[in-house]
């Protein structure tokens, strides 16, 4: 495989072989790929987690009851009893998006999460569900959160249309946010590592041993940053899919 | 330049995400319902139920040990206390056994001292009625001794014999008896 210092090359989607249904081009991809590949991990470790189930948990199924214990838990807190149901979505997307993360961390592996049109149809989902879940529990009420209680008349003609904007703006920052961290770390890192071989070529040997004792650490700590972004950035779409719920679900504010 | 333009906008431009979406956008989108639906699925009805399934059967157990644990330590309270209750009862009835015996004991004991006191007192008193009838006995001697060394003693001083009964009389009067 031709190796490209092009920072960007990394995220160009190639097509494996076509597919068109009713007229829509639906083409098996590199993306769609990563996306097979990511599901079908998850569902093998689970499925190892769940194999054998026991009053005593394996390594396996701590895993699997540390996991699940995790995202009942951003739920629990922020949600209460009514986000119950929503639990298994909350654990999908959170899984999903991490996985994928994580995958993209390998070279020459495609991260998925780095293009918005994953990452927006994301975001856009969970906001529809909110405004869905939200007329079916309370109707016409839903719209109450546009309204603060407990506000002036007068000041409600400023008040309402900035919690419109902002509810509007939420399926933009929650699907940027992630597509930008993950684009962004994965330049940075291209960018970077493009240093050492840049410097060897301009510098010769000196420029070799300045790649290699001043930029290949800043990597190697970049990288491991990149991991907890990987894990963050799913914690944090999952933990604000809770948030946005609550306008849903909760008391009205 | 315009060949690079070109390579560019085949290979899908200079920033792929946005560039790419025209073209791959309904793909990317296409897939990522399908896979997330094939997650959402495998999670929602196999993997969730099961680790909730065996937490819950955890805690299930863990509260029923809890109860049994707390039953059988109840149970060990009412037999320390049932023993307890023996034993005050074993020892109660071991001080009356006691207390009885040593009443029956003194009871015994007095009896035995009454009873050698009446035999020794009786001793004693026939004992005494033996001396004072010695005693009776040998005055009547020590009487009859004196009047007659009385009699003996008057007839050798006087030469006349005196008669018995004054001698008699004579003798009990100095003997004040």
């Amino acid at each position: 495989m031709m190796v490209s210092t092009d920072p960007m090359h990394q995220f160009k989607i190639g097509k494996l072989f076509d597919l068109n249904i009713a007229g829509y081009d639906v083409s098996f991809t590199t993306s769609a790929l990563w996306m097979v590949i990511g599901v079908l991990l998850l569902i093998g470790v689970l499925a190892l987690a769940t194999s054998k189930m026991a009053t005593v948990p394996g390594r396996m199924q701590s895993l699997g009851e540390i996991w699940y214990g995790f995202i009942a838990g951003i739920v629990k807190d922020v949600n209460h009893a009514p986000g119950k149901p929503f639990i298994p979505l909350v654990f999908s997307l959170f899984s999903f998006i991490f996985i994928a993360n994580i995958i993209g961390m390998f070279p020459y592996f495609f991260t998925t999460t780095s293009h918005i049109a994953v990452t927006g149809f994301m975001a856009i989902f969970t906001i529809s569900l909110v405004v869905v879940v939200g007329l079916i529990k309370k109707g016409f009420g839903f719209f109450k959160i546009f309204v603060p209680s407990g506000v002036p008349v007068v000041l409600l003609f400023i008040v309402t249309p900035i919690e419109i904007i902002s509810f509007l703006s939420r399926p933009i920052s929650l699907g940027m946010r992630l597509f930008a961290n993950m684009l962004g770390g994965h330049v940075a890192l291209k960018v970077f590592a493009g240093f050492v071989p840049s410097l060897a070529v301009a510098l010769g040997g000196l420029g070799m041993l300045m790649g290699g004792l001043l930029v290949m650490p800043l990597i190697v700590g970049v990288t491991a940053l990149e991991f907890l972004v990987a894990f963050l950035q799913a914690y944090v779409f999952a933990m604000l899919t809770c948030v946005y719920l609550n306008d849903a679900l909760g008391e009205a504010h | 330049m315009a060949t690079e333009t070109a390579g560019h906008a085949a290979e899908g431009g200079r920033f792929p995400p946005f560039d790419q979406i025209a073209t791959t956008g309904v793909s990317q989108v296409f897939w990522l319902i399908v896979t997330f639906a094939v997650l959402y699925v495998a999670v929602a009805f196999v993997f969730l139920p099961k680790i909730r399934k065996a937490m819950e059967d955890r805690d299930g157990a863990i509260k029923s040990d809890v109860a049994k644990a707390a039953a059988l330590s109840a149970k060990a309270d009412e037999s320390v206390k049932q023993f307890e209750a023996q034993i005050a009862a074993a020892r109660a009835n071991a001080r009356d056994t006691a207390s009885k015996a040593k009443a029956e004991a003194d009871a015994k004991t007095a009896a035995e001292t009454a009873k050698v006191e009446a035999e020794l007192n009786a001793r004693l008193a026939s004992a005494e009625a033996r001396i004072s009838d010695t005693r009776a006995k040998a005055m009547t001697n020590v009487a009859a001794v004196a009047e007659d060394a009385a009699a003996a003693i008057t007839e050798r001083l006087t030469g006349v014999k005196p008669a018995a009964a004054s001698v008699k009389k004579a003798v009990a009067s100095v003997m004040g008896s």
